[in-house]
């Protein structure tokens, strides 16, 4: 059927011509969405557990350390960040 | 006067309920022959005869007409008819544009829960609607698809929707319990003993 305004095809929305196709259809997209919800989910999950083990290592690691050479690491590190940060140009 | 949003309506979002759509888009509505027409002196009741009326879902079409479906949509924000009205515009079941019509309403004009707890069980409503494309052209999509969208992406029909707080957070909250597909009975049938 053609739309007598526009002179475009009109489409057809009635429901239940093909009730299997269209049931399979739905199907098809809702698997979709539970297959991406759990995959969104699980990406999450892994990023908190990951810097969450990150931080975990960081700390047993500076418990090894004796007072001396933390101290070291410490001075290093606000050296480094220092260099890092760009310089105002009044100075 | 017919273009003012109600005296006594409250700000949605932190703003006139109406300014949900977007200026120039207002305006090309108020200027429509259709919001002259077939809008003037609406009621909560009433914009219930047009919106089973309706025939497609949309944004703008062809040099930028706004569809009647985003007319009726700035109707209702202009109302802002009781939830009650808007859930049972949802909850019906014989009229899928007037379902379209109240899902797209609460999705701009309601809270992240209510998204949520409306709009998500009609994942499972496989019904077909008439789309209008930008082109003019007509396509099918279904319920479902329609809700997806509007859960999902930012911008639908040449509106903006407002941030939707993520699921997650609101489960961890307690305050909406995590998603059951309805195929989730299948889909342990499917499993190995």
């Amino acid at each position: 059927t053609v739309d007598e305004e526009t002179g475009k095809v009109e489409v057809d929305d009635t429901d239940g011509l093909d009730e299997q196709a269209e049931y399979e259809a739905w199907k098809l997209r809702e698997l979709k969405r539970v297959y991406n919800d759990a995959e969104i989910f699980n990406d999450d999950l892994l990023f908190d557990f990951k810097s969450r083990e990150n931080e975990r290592e960081e700390i047993e690691r500076r418990r090894q350390m004796s007072d001396e050479v933390r101290f070291k690491e410490d001075l290093e590190r606000a050296r480094k960040s220092r260099e890092e940060k760009s310089k105002g140009k009044y100075r | 006067m017919a273009n003012r949003t109600v005296s006594d309506a409250i700000a949605v979002h932190g703003t006139n309920p109406q300014y949900l759509i977007e200026k120039i888009i207002r305006t090309r509505i108020y200027e429509s022959l259709y919001w002259k027409e077939s809008c003037f002196g609406l009621t909560a009741e009433t914009v219930i005869d047009r919106a089973i009326e309706l025939t497609s879902i949309g944004g703008q079409y062809g040099n930028q007409r706004p569809t009647e479906f985003l007319a009726l949509v700035l109707k209702l924000l202009q109302l802002q008819p009781a939830k009650e009205i808007i859930i049972e515009f949802i909850r019906q079941e014989d009229y899928k544009y007037l379902r379209a019509l109240g899902v797209f309403y609460l999705r701009l004009a309601g809270t992240s829960l209510e998204i949520y707890q409306y709009l998500e069980p009609l994942l499972n409503d496989y019904r077909k609607m008439r789309q209008r494309l930008p082109s003019g052209d007509f396509d099918i999509i279904c319920m479902d698809e329609f809700i997806d969208n509007l859960l999902r992406e930012e911008r639908v029909f040449d509106t903006i929707l407002p941030r939707l707080a993520k699921r997650h957070v609101l489960e961890e909250n307690d305050e909406l319990p995590p998603r059951i597909s309805a195929l989730e009975d299948d889909l342990e049938d499917d499993l190995p003993e």
